[in-house]
This record gives structure tokens, C-alpha cells and sequence, in this order.
């Protein structure tokens, strides 16, 4: 599968959400717990050797579960291998809980959840569609009741975006960098 | 440096639960044969794959589609051509185009909110403003949902024993057998 690596090592340099050394065992037979330089940027989870500048990996956070483990440790296992698990070892039950609400809320598909139910409870409570102002209330990844087939056919379907034109003057001009 | 495979391909085939952000034919251009080539591209959250077909179980690659611009590109080939360019030292400029008016429309539209980023950055107020209601609602304000996904996986029951299991496996080939042969029907089709 090919990829530009170095885009993803340009993410790996960005201001990361959260960052620290904590111990980390990866689910390899007889792997150990290494003390490793922690990352997280965007909806991935990257770790370095302590002394080095670039990682050694990254993990794409999403589809996964992340469980407490005893003491003040964490796991984050993938979907279709719930029992492989990678393990983290914090240096106390603060930086544990900080490091698993942070990684919960890491994950794309997490924030989409969360912005479909932030619409609809605004829209209940106030009776106005808080995306309106942004003029994306037909955008159809936030749709609250939308249909999801797996299929490609709701895609061609006339009226599903309901969508203005498209001019030049409207396209994102990138990401900008992530938090700061 | 590492990229896990497996969270990505499993990002890539989703649960079930939910359809790609958008999905379809793109020509794309290599990156040492300058002809456009068709694939399948599949949109998730902030993830692009290419598919050589689609169907297809593991992609071709991958695009992150974090710190890039979509800009439209003049075509000379009645094409609706765009770029996808990363601002990474070193990061690729995709050079993608679509067969129609309306595909070109539908993709520029799913790709300029595809960045997490923007995600986060429309995700605050949003988060802010709930509170604010909840607040002058009085009531107390809750916490999205965290998905289930290890307990609400659609799943078939579990086989009763080997004999079933043994039946389950016989279909699942047949029934591969039979979308391959398909698949082989459609790409035939193309070229006639």
C-alpha cells in the first residue's frame, strides 16, 4: 500500500495534542515494555525513540478501543483483533485517564458522532440547526438520520447533498497545520 | 517509520454501519507514468484510498489528506481535473480528474471537509454552544456517545458446529467466486 512518507513524517513534527515518555510494549511475542516518546497529532498515535527525531511508527486511531489496564496503564486494541493488544504505562492514574479521554476523542469518526449529537441537541433544545450559519446543514457526513447503505448508490442520488455551486473561491486552503 | 496496516485497512472497510464519506471512479495520474489511470477512491474521515477496482480488498495507497489544498486544474481533455497538493517538504501533488461534471462536483465538495482539523475547528463552538444551552435549559449537559463497536458489530451467530461451519465456509467461497466472476464481466465490458 503506497503512501508519501514523508507527509506523514510532516505530521509526526506537527504541535502534537498530547505528548509524552511512557512506557510501551507493542503485541509482538516477547516484546517488553521500551520507554518511548509518545505523539498525538490529528487521529494518529506516533512514538519515537526517546533520542531520535523521527518515529518509529504510527497507529491510525480509529475503529479502536482503548481500556484501562491496572495500574495507571492503558491499552489500545484494533477492531479486528480485539485481544492484540498494544499497552502503555503511565506514571500515574492522572496522566493514564488523560492519555485515554485524549485518545477517545483523537479518532475522526468520534468527533463526527459528536457533532451530529451537538446538532441535534441544539436543534431540540433551541429549535434552530446550528450548521445552518456555517452552510453545511446539507452536508451529508453530518446528516443526523441519514441513510447508510454500503453501497455506492446513495452517492449518485439527485438532491442527497442538495448542494450550492462549487466556485473557486470556496475550497479549503489546507488543514493548517493542526492545533497551535 | 511504520505505519500500522491493519488499523488503516480496517478503517478503509469500515463496520458496516456506516457508508464511505464519498466513493467512485477517479482517473488519477501515475507518478512516473504521466496517463491518467482509472481507480476506485474510497473517502473516509481524512483518509483517501485508491483501489485498482473497486471491491478490491486492500488499496492500492493512500492519501492523507491533512495540511492539503484541492485546487481545480485546467484540462484540456474535456476532463474535470483537480489537485490534491500536500504542503509537506517533500509531499506529492495528486493529480486526479473526474468523467463528469457532477462527480467532480460531489468529490470537491466531500474533500474540502475531509481535513480533521476542520473537523475539530467546527466541532468547538458547537461543543460550547450545547453547554451554553444546557446551561439556560438547566439541565445537565451530556457526553456524545462512545461507540460500542466491539459489542454491536453486526455479526452471523456463531456455528452450532463443525458441520456448519464447514456449509458457512462453502457459501462464502461460492458467493466470491461469483462476484470475481462478475467483476471479470465489468472489466471485459470496459474494454469491448
Amino acid at each position: 500500500m503506497r503512501y508519501n512518507e514523508k507527509e506523514l513524517q510532516a505530521l509526526s513534527r506537527q504541535p502534537a495534542e498530547k505528548a509524552a515518555e511512557i512506557g510501551m510494549r507493542v503485541p509482538k511475542k516477547g516484546s517488553v515494555v521500551k520507554r518511548r516518546l509518545v505523539k498525538l497529532v490529528v487521529n494518529f498515535l506516533f512514538y519515537f525513540r526517546t533520542d531520535e527525531a523521527e518515529p518509529i511508527g504510527a497507529l491510525l486511531l480509529e475503529h479502536c478501543r482503548i481500556t484501562k489496564e491496572e495500574p495507571s496503564g492503558f491499552s489500545i486494541s484494533f477492531i479486528e483483533e480485539p485481544d492484540r493488544k498494544y499497552y502503555f504505562e503511565c506514571s500515574s492514574e492522572e496522566q493514564c485517564q488523560e492519555w485515554i479521554d485524549a485518545l477517545r476523542r483523537a479518532s475522526y469518526e468520534f468527533m463526527r458522532r459528536s457533532l451530529i449529537f451537538y446538532r441535534n441537541e441544539i436543534r431540540k433544545m433551541t429549535g434552530k440547526d446550528p450548521l445552518e450559519q456555517y452552510g453545511i446543514s446539507e452536508e451529508a457526513r453530518f446528516q443526523l438520520n441519514a441513510p447508510q447503505p454500503t453501497g455506492i448508490e446513495c452517492r449518485k442520488e439527485e438532491g442527497l447533498l442538495g448542494r450550492a455551486e462549487i466556485s473557486p473561491n470556496s475550497f479549503w486552503p489546507g488543514g493548517g497545520g493542526g492545533r497551535t | 517509520m511504520k505505519l500500522h496496516r491493519k488499523p488503516v485497512l480496517s478503517y478503509l472497510r469500515g463496520t458496516g454501519d456506516r457508508a464511505p464519506d464519498q466513493e467512485g471512479i477517479l482517473l488519477k495520474k501515475g507518478t512516473r507514468n504521466p496517463s491518467y489511470q482509472r481507480r476506485w477512491f474510497i473517502l473516509r474521515g481524512n483518509l483517501l484510498y485508491y483501489l485498482e477496482h473497486q471491491g478490491d480488498r486492500s488499496p492500492l495507497g493512500l492519501i492523507l489528506l491533512d495540511n492539503c489544498r484541492v485546487e481545480p486544474r485546467a484540462s484540456t481533455s474535456g476532463l474535470y481535473a483537480f489537485t490534491i497538493l500536500a504542503s509537506a517538504e517533500g509531499g506529492r501533488c495528486y493529480k486526479l480528474a473526474a468523467e463528469t461534471k457532477k462527480d467532480f462536483d460531489n468529490w470537491l465538495q466531500a474533500l474540502v471537509w475531509a481535513g480533521w482539523s476542520q473537523l475539530w475547528e467546527l466541532l468547538q463552538p458547537l461543543q460550547e454552544q450545547y453547554q451554553r444551552a444546557c446551561r439556560e435549559a438547566g439541565v445537565e449537559p451530556r457526553s456524545p456517545p462512545q461507540e460500542e463497536l466491539f459489542l454491536s458489530l453486526p455479526c452471523s451467530p456463531a456455528p452450532s458446529g463443525f458441520p456448519e461451519l464447514h456449509q458457512r465456509f462453502g457459501e462464502e467461497i461460492q458467493a466470491l467466486a461469483r462476484s470475481r466472476a462478475a467483476r471479470r464481466q465489468v472489466d471485459l465490458t470496459e474494454f469491448g
